[in-house]
């Protein structure tokens, strides 16, 4: 918890053995486990299926190694709440509880997909729980601000999330977001995942200094900075954060340094381009989200071999499940262009407003010389 | 900017059959009606909560429904417009208005990549009910920089409509129909016609997208216009009567999407065309209605098609050069002269 974290001081600390199971109880701790493992199994096999197949045409952002802070988030969201989320999408779309089979029919282009095969992984939303992705960044951030500024103008309970990484931070829309969501003291929660790297350009050659937070801490915004691998704190730091802003404390703003494992995109490997040192990596490894918590949910006996089994069983079978329905789907068949694009239908407008016989203009009239306004 | 030097005239609740109000009260009147009938409606903009109310057309709202509901915003237009987004996400109907449409550059981003595609990329599960006022400033040394109009842009995209209204009737008609429908929409309204008065029923009243209008009957020439064009085109019409030359003056009413069916309806009888745009010349919604013409019936034409638009050049500010810079009367009579002569 604390403003000085760096991705350096993290390496520097060597192996994190701060994980804490303190407070929290049993079977919170167990789902944040059965959460991590389900989305790692669920990317894992995404991956190994992408090029065999080439049946999902179309870029994903696998998301191998942040699994933490989309598990710290799950347990506090409810169906009503919003949540927008950066291109790498699949785990927000977990933490939303939307359905595999959704997300796996959009990654396979089908007419069940969460967006019936026009958004694809990067893009993927499903409007029945508020959840939205999207690939331009700063976009969505500032999207949050609007829901925020609606639940609190509805006086309404539901909060919105906005989960992004460092590199939306550099564009502007970002600050705006920022200073109007402290300005309104609106309920909102900001989530920075730091994984150090702009597909393949460190933060370092983008940006003055890593820690975003002190820079966002200089507008009012409470933040909170956290080694984003630990999924306990995770869940601690994002579940005071989303009680604040239901509580109408207003915004926070947690900035969780993590690893992406992956390619910046696709099943491949991209380390050929030498962007990032094996010894940086070796090292998130060894910080595995989910064996650090595995540890010590074992060590206090909270997980057994026969548990781990089983839940990785039933996770497996609604992996199968996921595929076979994804690939058993109908394509999406065209309709017409238009009304994929326009509603034809008004009904607000149809109930409120008359249709009426248009004046007459009169055609003799100045134009309006403005003056200086 | 400066403050403006005129209070706005309040909103007169005249109970005449054939009541006048001008373009800036009509839009003020269909901003209240939409607050009154519906919560969900909010409007967002900078200065909107003075009495000064944005040339008139948010003064009185502020004090009617709250500074929350009508509510000063940073500059910050990025923000504005995405968060009309998210509103709109969660159900909200929002309203936003830029001052002058050049500032709205800012928010292409959320315009392009974010608000013309939700309800493509939902599969129709949602739709944005945003609404976008951008002023465009004409006159008294506007400049480059407070005086763009790129309506063709916008239309050019799809998941928006475009209206550039022209009276205060279509104004109102075309906000309300904004307001209240499923997809976003982006209305141009010019500062030149603020002043202008047309007869504006009280009731809150729909004007459809895709549906021109004639504004004046005439058999030798189809003259198309909209926004600021359409008062220069009608009184060339009358000057032109004088000639003993019969002008069809069509007003589009919105670009997005375009009545084609009712410019060729009178390109048929007329066989000629001029487009009046207030707006570059080059690759914009002259051409565009040129070009939708001659693909459905060019080969009936009596002459060729003409333009009458901006030069291709930013607007500049001395009076002397401004005046050349945009089209007169005049200038539309000469295009509808040399249209008949060939």
């Amino acid at each position: 918890m604390t403003q000085s974290l760096t991705h350096e001081s993290i390496r520097a600390a060597g192996r994190y053995d701060r994980l804490s199971l303190t407070g929290v109880e049993p079977r919170v701790l167990q789902a944040l486990f059965r959460f991590m493992l389900r989305l790692r199994l669920c990317e894992e096999a995404l991956v190994r299926e992408y090029h065999p197949a080439d049946e999902m045409k179309c870029p994903v952002h696998f998301c191998i190694g942040q699994e933490a802070v989309p598990a710290g988030l799950a347990p506090h969201l409810r169906r009503e709440d919003y949540l927008y989320s950066h291109h790498r999408t699949h785990g927000y779309f977990f933490a939303k509880g939307a359905p595999m089979r959704a997300l796996f029919a959009e990654l396979h282009g089908r007419e069940t997909g969460a967006n019936g095969g026009k958004a694809g992984s990067q893009d993927i939303s499903m409007t029945s729980h508020h959840m939205y992705g999207g690939a331009i960044l700063a976009g969505a951030i500032s999207i949050a601000v609007g829901t925020a500024v609606a639940a609190q103008l509805r006086k309404a309970d539901y909060i919105a999330v906005s989960g992004f990484g460092d590199a939306a931070t550099e564009e502007g829309a970002f600050w705006e977001a920022i200073s109007y969501a402290v300005l309104r003291k609106l309920p909102l929660v900001f989530i920075c995942e730091n994984n150090g790297y702009s597909v393949y350009s460190h933060q370092l050659k983008r940006q003055p200094a890593d820690n975003i937070s002190a820079r966002v801490a200089a507008f009012g915004m409470r933040t909170v900075t956290i080694f984003g691998n630990d999924a306990v704190e995770c869940y601690r730091v994002l579940g005071d954060a989303v009680a604040r802003a239901r509580r109408g404390e207003g915004p926070t703003f947690i900035e969780a340094y993590t690893y992406r494992w992956s390619a910046h995109v696709g099943p491949e490997n991209d380390d050929w381009i030498g962007y990032r040192a094996d010894s940086e990596r070796d090292f998130w490894k060894e910080n595995d989200p989910i064996v650090l918590l595995e540890e010590k949910l074992r060590a206090a006996s909270l997980l057994s071999d026969a548990q781990r089994r089983d839940t990785e069983k039933e996770i497996q079978l609604e992996i199968a499940d996921a595929f076979s329905f994804a690939k058993s789907s109908p394509f999406p068949r065209l309709t017409d262009w238009t009304s994929m694009n326009l509603s034809a239908a008004t009904p607000m407008a149809d109930r409120l407003l008359s249709d009426l016989e248009a004046g007459d203009f009169d055609h003799d009239q100045p134009d309006l010389i403005p003056g200086p306004y | 900017m400066a403050e403006p030097q005129t209070p706005a005239a309040p909103v007169a609740a005249q109970t005449l059959a054939r009541r006048q109000l001008t373009y800036a009260q009509a839009i003020n009147e269909a901003l209240a009606q939409a607050m009154e009938l519906s919560s969900d409606v909010f409007v967002m903009g900078q200065l909107v909560d003075y009495r000064s109310g944005v040339f008139g057309t948010t003064s009185g709202l502020a004090e009617k429904f709250g500074p929350d509901r009508v509510r000063d915003f940073p500059v910050a237009e990025s923000l504005m417009t995405s968060a009309a987004i998210g509103a709109a996400a969660s159900g909200m109907r929002p309203v936003i208005v830029h001052t002058r449409l050049d500032f709205m550059m800012y928010s292409m981003d959320a315009i392009v990549n974010w608000l013309a595609l939700w309800r493509f990329k939902s599969d129709g599960h949602a739709g944005l009910p945003v609404t976008i006022r951008a002023i465009v400033g004409k006159g008294w040394g506007q400049g480059p920089q407070h005086s763009k109009s790129p309506h063709a842009w916008f239309a050019h995209l799809p998941g928006l409509r475009v209206a550039v209204p022209a009276t205060a009737y279509d104004a109102k008609g075309l906000l309300l129909e904004s307001i209240f429908s499923e997809d976003p929409s982006i209305i141009i309204e010019s500062r030149s016609l603020f002043s202008m008065v047309d007869a504006v029923p009280e009731a809150p009243y729909r004007v459809r997208f895709g549906r021109a209008t004639v504004r004046r009957r005439g058999q030798d020439v189809t003259l198309a216009t909209l926004g600021s064009m359409v008062p220069i085109t009608l009184r060339a019409a009358q000057r032109l009567a004088g000639e003993g030359i019969e002008v069809e003056v069509i007003d589009l009413r919105t670009v997005s999407p375009i009545d084609m069916e009712s410019i060729c309806d009178s390109v048929r009888r007329t066989g000629r065309l001029v487009v009046a745009d207030p707006a570059w010349h080059s690759v914009g919604v002259a051409a565009e209605v040129i070009a939708g013409v001659v693909e459905r019936m060019g080969s009936t034409l009596r002459a060729n098609p003409a333009r009458v638009t901006f030069p291709d050049s930013h607007t500049p500010m001395s009076a002397s050069l401004e005046a050349q810079f945009y089209p007169d009367e005049e200038q539309m009579c000469a295009a509808v002269r040399a249209v008949l002569r060939s």
